[in-house]
């Protein structure tokens, strides 16, 4: 529970994944489709991640493969990495990838997410010291949030640095000196 | 990707690292005679006119002000030295040539408050810019080739601070990000869980992701200009002492003004 209070982790666990139930539910207005409030076995709905987790635990439902880790997205991901728009498919897709993969019985996602950050890396380090803020706009619709977080962090240590070098007032006034005393009455 | 919302994620800013260099020493020429200082962090002086004395860069800037001393550049800061660094770190595309840990912060240190003691002043200035880009270059193009395959590990050597400084929020966190996917354990593995939840750091299970982690924690990428081959912890604890020993030396900055004010 280290991030609790983490509002990116809060986020992550709101992408949406499909689930198919294994039992009846009585009593829940989950799934939209049916009319009574209960939940027939072997229905599909796509609820929010924290939910399907806590429903997995209690073997109520079967988690599917979101299609932002399926085969397609995959072999989009081996032929050019950096091209691909993560960003529209899932914004918290290592976050999400690593929390999906025990439920799906994914062995493979480990290396996967591995491989595509690796990837993707490098194009975001070419960029992330250097591209100017215009130039970056487009390049930026592309990143996941964990990679814009990257990115971020590394042009504001860049823009500090900058604004060391070129340097300025060394020392700060302090907002009470200087002040004029109010005339009292 | 835990600690990516962190609103710090770098752990000094330029100011602190310039900062931490000021307590690096220098040779000044005093015009003045005085006792001398038994300080916090040291004992400097006496001082003598004409004699050469070496005291810390905060020291010598503070007499300076005063107009009690010259400072004399370190050797390195000559345009022949300069020029030949240069020279050798556009012909090797992967390593670094030595210059001090604090190189950048010394420099500006200087051209701010010392200018009329270098030698070449312009020169010499656009000489250390340019060592600066090349070297960043560098450092970036580095970044970018892993040793092998499995390890995410990257080895730079003889980085300076202000260097590692600028590339830590970002190699840091991205040193994460490897960790955390690269981890063997991302699927819970009902008989490797028993036996390894307890001691999973010691018997790490892969050299490349251990040093990893101790990059992330370590706060530093290796950079081995004071202490050769001496391992990961030789620099961690070093990074550790200076900032622990930057707040008492805080603490004797702050005596030494009031200090000279009686003085002078």
């Amino acid at each position: 529970m280290a991030n609790y209070f983490d509002i990116d982790d809060i986020l992550a666990e709101e992408e949406l994944v499909s689930v198919v139930f294994q039992k009846a539910v009585n009593g829940v207005g989950i799934d939209p489709s049916s009319e009574t409030d209960s939940v027939e076995p072997g229905s599909k709905v796509e609820l929010p991640f924290w939910l399907a987790h806590e429903l997995h635990l209690r073997q109520i439902a079967t988690v599917k493969l979101p299609p932002s880790f399926n085969q397609k997205t995959r072999l989009e991901l081996g032929a050019d990495a950096a091209c691909v728009d993560l960003r529209s498919r899932c914004p918290y897709f290592y976050e999400f990838g690593c929390k999906i993969a025990p439920l799906v019985g994914d062995r493979d996602m480990g290396s996967f997410l591995l491989s595509a950050f690796k990837n993707r890396y490098q194009e975001v380090l070419a960029k992330a010291h250097t591209a100017a803020f215009a130039a970056a706009s487009k390049f930026l619709n592309l990143l996941t949030k964990e990679e814009t977080n990257l990115y971020e962090a590394a042009q504001s240590s860049m823009a500090a640095f900058k604004k060391w070098r070129i340097g300025g007032p060394r020392f700060q006034r302090a907002a009470v000196l200087g002040r004029k005393r109010k005339p009292t009455a | 990707m835990a600690g990516q919302s962190d609103p710090h994620p770098s752990l000094f800013s330029a100011d602190e690292v310039e900062f931490v260099a000021e307590d690096e020493m220098i040779e000044i020429v005093p015009n003045m005679r005085m006792e001398p200082l038994n300080l916090l962090c040291g004992d400097y002086g006496p001082f003598f006119p004409q004699m050469v004395t070496k005291v810390p860069i905060w020291l010598a800037i503070a007499l300076k002000k005063r107009g009690k001393c010259t400072i004399r550049p370190p050797p390195w800061m000559s345009i022949e030295s300069l020029t030949q660094i240069l020279e050798s770190e556009r012909e090797s595309q992967e390593s670094f040539q030595v210059l001090p840990f604090h190189y950048v912060e010394i420099s500006r240190l200087l051209f701010d408050h010392a200018r009329d003691d270098i030698p070449d002043v312009y020169m010499v200035r656009s000489l250390i810019e340019d060592i600066r880009d090349v070297r960043f270059h560098k450092v970036e193009t580095s970044l970018e080739s892993f040793e092998d395959a499995r390890s995410s590990a990257v080895r730079i050597k003889n980085l300076s601070a202000m260097e590692v400084n600028i590339v830590r929020p970002f190699v840091g966190r991205a040193l994460q990000a490897f960790y955390k996917h690269g981890s063997p354990d991302l699927i819970p593995n009902p008989e490797r869980m028993s036996n390894s939840n307890a001691n999973r750091w010691q018997q790490a299970p892969d050299q490349g992701q251990r040093v990893c982690y101790e990059l992330m924690h370590g706060v530093i990428l290796k950079s081995a200009l004071y202490e050769k081959d001496k391992g990961f912890d030789n620099d961690t604890r070093h990074c550790s002492t200076q900032a622990r020993s930057c707040y008492i030396r805080m603490l004797a900055r702050k005596i030494v003004p009031v200090f000279f004010g009686s003085l002078f």
